[in-house]
């Protein structure tokens, strides 16, 4: 895929990758500050934010952001992730100006009232209340399993907030997070679609490059202890009628060998009904109906930036006990640790890998090429990585299989989440 | 103190940037002209349709085989027939096992997917485009020649029987059984979830009954979108040409439910109370039902909208109302829903029916209708070209409601020609307070009085 990638002497990096498949084009503008970072009193806060980028800058009031998307015949969402938040618009292809020029407005500042913060205050709150607080199982495993299989604080609260917290942020901690987080130098943006890269390059000068730089705090540390002993959890649901359970196992680091096999164990282990977990939990034993998985359960497995748990999760009935769904597991898990798995096997999960891969690029007219490349410019300073990634999923082997399974598929490096209905009590968390 | 310091810091900056008039958004050049991607249509001896849609460079290809059959089959004592039925239809044929069937697809870079819903059963899946023949034969397969085997029937009972209980959980689940069983009483679109023992009951010879009934090529269309390779055609004539005609579906039409209904749902101690509302509108064939998706843009179906301006943006009461236009084949209704905090139900409610009553009396300005114009004009690009997928949706949507393809090549022109008064009108002529159904699932006693003036 075409890539041009460069930096605005302000910091900000930029990523052209012009496709003029369809009429349209995705600008899309990551800053490097995920939920993980947070303030320590302001759980939630990341997210609340980045509703506050919506509530108004100096040329576009409440509103008005919004509106100028729709108008123009087009789309746009922002969302927080562990290591970034991001803001993109999917336009027709003669408005990239109009959304240059807009994300370019809100980079400069923003221009809210407290109205705006206690109105945004609400509707976060019934975000909460939709996706989790009313919802049987609603932070399973996504919110919850980070909270227990994680030990250091920046990678272990609830980064959707607390409702105290959400309701307790100011506008000082508003324009404290902007001035210190949504600066050129810690954000990038990608364009995908129908334009011309030298006329965009003249753009992004004109909108971008007067917007000053700042001194970015360091980065806290962020790594996790190797894990040493198994843990489980258990968490009653009062709005749940049936019981259901997670697993999570710590990733190796990014773009180690071991990382890029873990991508084929997950192929492996649980995409799709030809998966090992589908074939022995589904299948051969009906304990669940479908069992699903990810490394990254808020994106995909390129999308981040620190500590990363793969997990897996299914739903059953109170007549199957959490121990006859993890023995079968184990003895899966032991099949792969005890000899290498057989090449047939490693070239079906490449197939699958690839496939989707090109379906993640391809994701949502463009956004999902837009996503991974504004990632690897952040993370890795290097967007064109995405043009490499099939080439390390093919250096995979057998044995790299068995080894990776042998130290990140260990039982003690992982947590186990079990959810039970019932009234709720005090959530506790167990190691064993 | 460092948060103070950040402050006074951000306003220099600011004032230094905000300098000066306040600017408007660049316009930027006129649109390019967008070409809907061209179809192949062809069909099959034996009544099968087939569209073959070339489009992208991701060499990916979508194949969907769409069956006229699904819950509108089922008789009043049937509800969930037809989901079991797609959940054996995946469990090996003739000349597969199951696992089989799972490998060959995984080699291709995907999987067999059969899904049931109220009017259709669909087949299919996304590969990598190499495989694209072989991929029509494997479904081909699985949808003709399928072995139903008793022997998986009761795990796939339990499964639905587990699913059954978990959607029973869901308090926007309980908030649509009702509002679809108001709309459409004694039609199988208001029977959204059997009884366990009516689930535990059912036999194989049920299951095969089902499909023997319902699956034949007369109510069948196959479309292919994305990178096409080796000869599709040919592949689709070979794996379908002999699969035997059958009869076509039979017509259900439904009587919808046009007249004041309230229905409470008490669930203890939440946090949110669940709102619908809504009441059937014309169908898609009709010649106001584009001018009621320009209505529906604009009063509670986008971001902008009147209803998710007033109740989210300005009010915080909600996360993510929506107004949409639900269709089923032939007919088609209008819904809003918002799940809203509590002690702010009644307050929802009066806001929702006060823009409806507003929309009805009073035209919408110009610009703001051109606004929702121009944003259904952009959606119509990004509909008809954001996957595969999405453009057989579009496809399929026409052709299951027996329109001519020329309703996407004349969409935006109809929707561009709409005029203030219309939008009005169709408020007036079908959002009619007093003819619609309204359903809350929530806290009773918290929220009793706040409801009153709606029962």
């Amino acid at each position: 895929m075409p890539i041009t990638y460069y930096k605005l002497p302000n910091g900000l990096r930029v990523i052209l990758s012009p496709d003029s498949t369809a009429p349209t084009v995705v600008t899309a503008v990551y800053y490097r500050i995920g939920f993980r970072v947070e303030p320590r009193d302001r759980t939630g806060f990341a997210h609340l934010f980045e509703h506050m980028m919506f509530q108004g800058s100096q040329n576009l009031g409440k509103m008005e952001f919004i509106k100028l998307v729709q108008q123009n015949g087009g789309i746009l969402n922002g969302s927080t992730r562990f290591d970034f938040t991001n803001y993109f618009e999917l336009l027709p292809s003669n408005k990239l100006e109009t959304a240059l020029w807009a994300e370019a407005d809100r980079m400069k500042g923003l221009a809210i009232t407290d109205e705006n913060l206690k109105n945004q205050q609400g509707v976060v709150s019934n975000e909460v209340k939709v996706n989790v607080l009313n919802q049987p199982y609603g932070g399973f495993p996504w919110l919850w399993m980070p909270q227990y299989a994680n030990s250091n604080w920046y990678n272990s609260h609830n980064f959707y907030g607390e409702l105290k917290d959400i309701e307790a942020a100011t506008l000082t901690d508003v324009q404290a997070f902007f001035k210190t987080y949504y600066a050129p130098n810690n954000a990038a943006l990608a364009i995908v679609g129908d334009f011309d890269p030298d006329q965009a390059k003249a753009m992004v000068e004109k909108y971008f490059a007067a917007i000053p730089s700042a001194k970015l705090p360091p980065t806290p540390d962020l790594t996790e202890p190797r894990q040493e002993h198994e843990k489980t959890a258990t968490r009653k649901d009062p709005l749940a009628n049936r019981p259901a359970l997670a697993f999570s196992y710590h990733m190796p680091p990014r773009n180690s060998p071991e990382y890029f096999a873990m991508g084929l164990l997950d192929q492996m282990l649980v995409q799709g009904d030809d998966s090992l977990l589908y074939q022995e939990l589904v299948k051969k034993h009906g304990f669940t109906g479908d069992i699903s998985g990810a490394i990254n359960e808020l994106g995909n497995m390129f999308d981040y930036d620190g500590p990363m748990l793969w997990t897996a999760s299914l739903y059953h009935d109170a007549t199957v006990k959490p121990e006859q769904i993890m023995s079968v597991v184990d003895s899966v898990m032991d099949g792969l640790q005890s000899k290498p798995v057989e090449q047939s096997l490693v070239d079906r999960s490449i197939t699958k890998m690839r496939s989707n891969l090109y379906d993640t690029l391809s994701q949502f007219g463009g956004f999902g090429r837009a996503d991974l490349m504004a990632c690897y410019a952040l993370f890795d300073d290097d967007p064109a990585k995405i043009n490499a990634l099939e080439d390390d999923f093919r250096k995979v082997t057998p044995d790299l299989i068995e080894r990776t399974s042998r130290e990140y598929l260990r039982k003690t490096n992982r947590t186990v989440l079990l959810i039970e209905p019932g009234a709720a009590e005090a959530h506790k968390g167990e190691s064993k | 103190m460092r948060l103070l310091w950040s402050l006074i810091m951000l306003s220099a900056i600011s004032s230094e940037i905000f300098a000066g008039p306040n600017e408007t958004p660049p316009q930027g050049p006129p649109p390019k002209p967008f070409h809907l991607p061209a179809t192949t249509d062809f069909s099959l001896p034996n009544g099968m349709q087939a569209t073959l849609v070339p489009y992208g460079n991701v060499p990916k290809v979508a194949i969907r085989i769409f069956v006229g059959a699904g819950a509108i089959d089922e008789s009043a004592s049937q509800v969930w027939l037809s989901k079991l039925n797609a959940a054996l239809m995946k469990e090996g044929t003739h000349t597969r096992s199951a696992e089989q069937v799972a490998r060959e697809a995984a080699d291709m870079g995907g999987q067999v997917e059969v899904d049931s819903g109220s009017d259709f059963t669909s087949v299919g899946g996304v590969v990598l485009s190499d495989f694209g023949p072989k991929f029509v034969a494997l479904l081909a397969d699985v949808l003709t020649n399928p072995a139903l085997p008793e022997s998986q029937l009761p795990r796939l009972k339990n499964d639905l029987l587990r699913q059954l209980s978990i959607d029973k959980s869901e308090p926007g689940s309980l908030a649509r059984e009702r509002f679809l069983k108001t709309l459409f009483p004694d039609h199988p679109y208001g029977r959204t979830f059997p009884s366990e023992s009516e689930l535990k009951g059912y036999a194989i010879a049920d299951v095969r009954g089902f499909y023997q009934n319902n699956f034949s090529a007369i109510r069948t269309h196959l479309y292919v979108a994305g990178m096409l390779e080796g000869d599709l055609r040919q592949a689709i004539e070979a794996a379908f040409g002999s699969w035997p005609k059958g009869t076509a579906e039979a017509d259900r039409p439904a009587q919808q439910v046009k007249a004041r209904s309230f229905q409470f749902i008490d669930r203890p101690g939440a946090a949110q109370s669940n709102l619908l509302l809504g009441l059937p509108v014309a169908e898609p064939a009709s010649a106001d039902y584009i001018t009621l998706d320009v209505m529906n843009s604009l009063l509670g179906g986008s971001f902008a909208s009147r209803i998710t301006s007033n109740i989210r943006e300005q009010k915080g009461y909600t996360y993510s109302p929506y107004s949409q236009i639900g269709t089923r084949r032939h007919l088609a209704y209008w819904l809003q829903s918002a799940d809203v905090t509590t002690n702010v139900t009644g307050p929802s409610l009066k806001e929702i029916f006060y823009e409806i009553d507003r929309l009805r009396k009073d035209p919408p300005g110009g610009d703001e209708l051109k606004g929702i114009q121009n944003y259904l004009a952009g959606l119509f690009i990004l509909r008809n070209t954001i996957s595969p997928d999405a453009i057989i949706g579009q496809l399929h949507f026409v052709d299951s409601q027996g329109l001519d393809r020329s309703y996407l090549s004349t969409y935006v022109q109809k929707v561009m020609e709409v005029k203030p008064t219309d939008v009005q009108g169709m408020a007036e002529t079908y959002l009619v307070p007093s003819k619609m159904t309204i359903v809350v699932v929530g806290d009773k006693s918290k929220i009793a009085e706040q409801i009153k003036p709606y029962e």
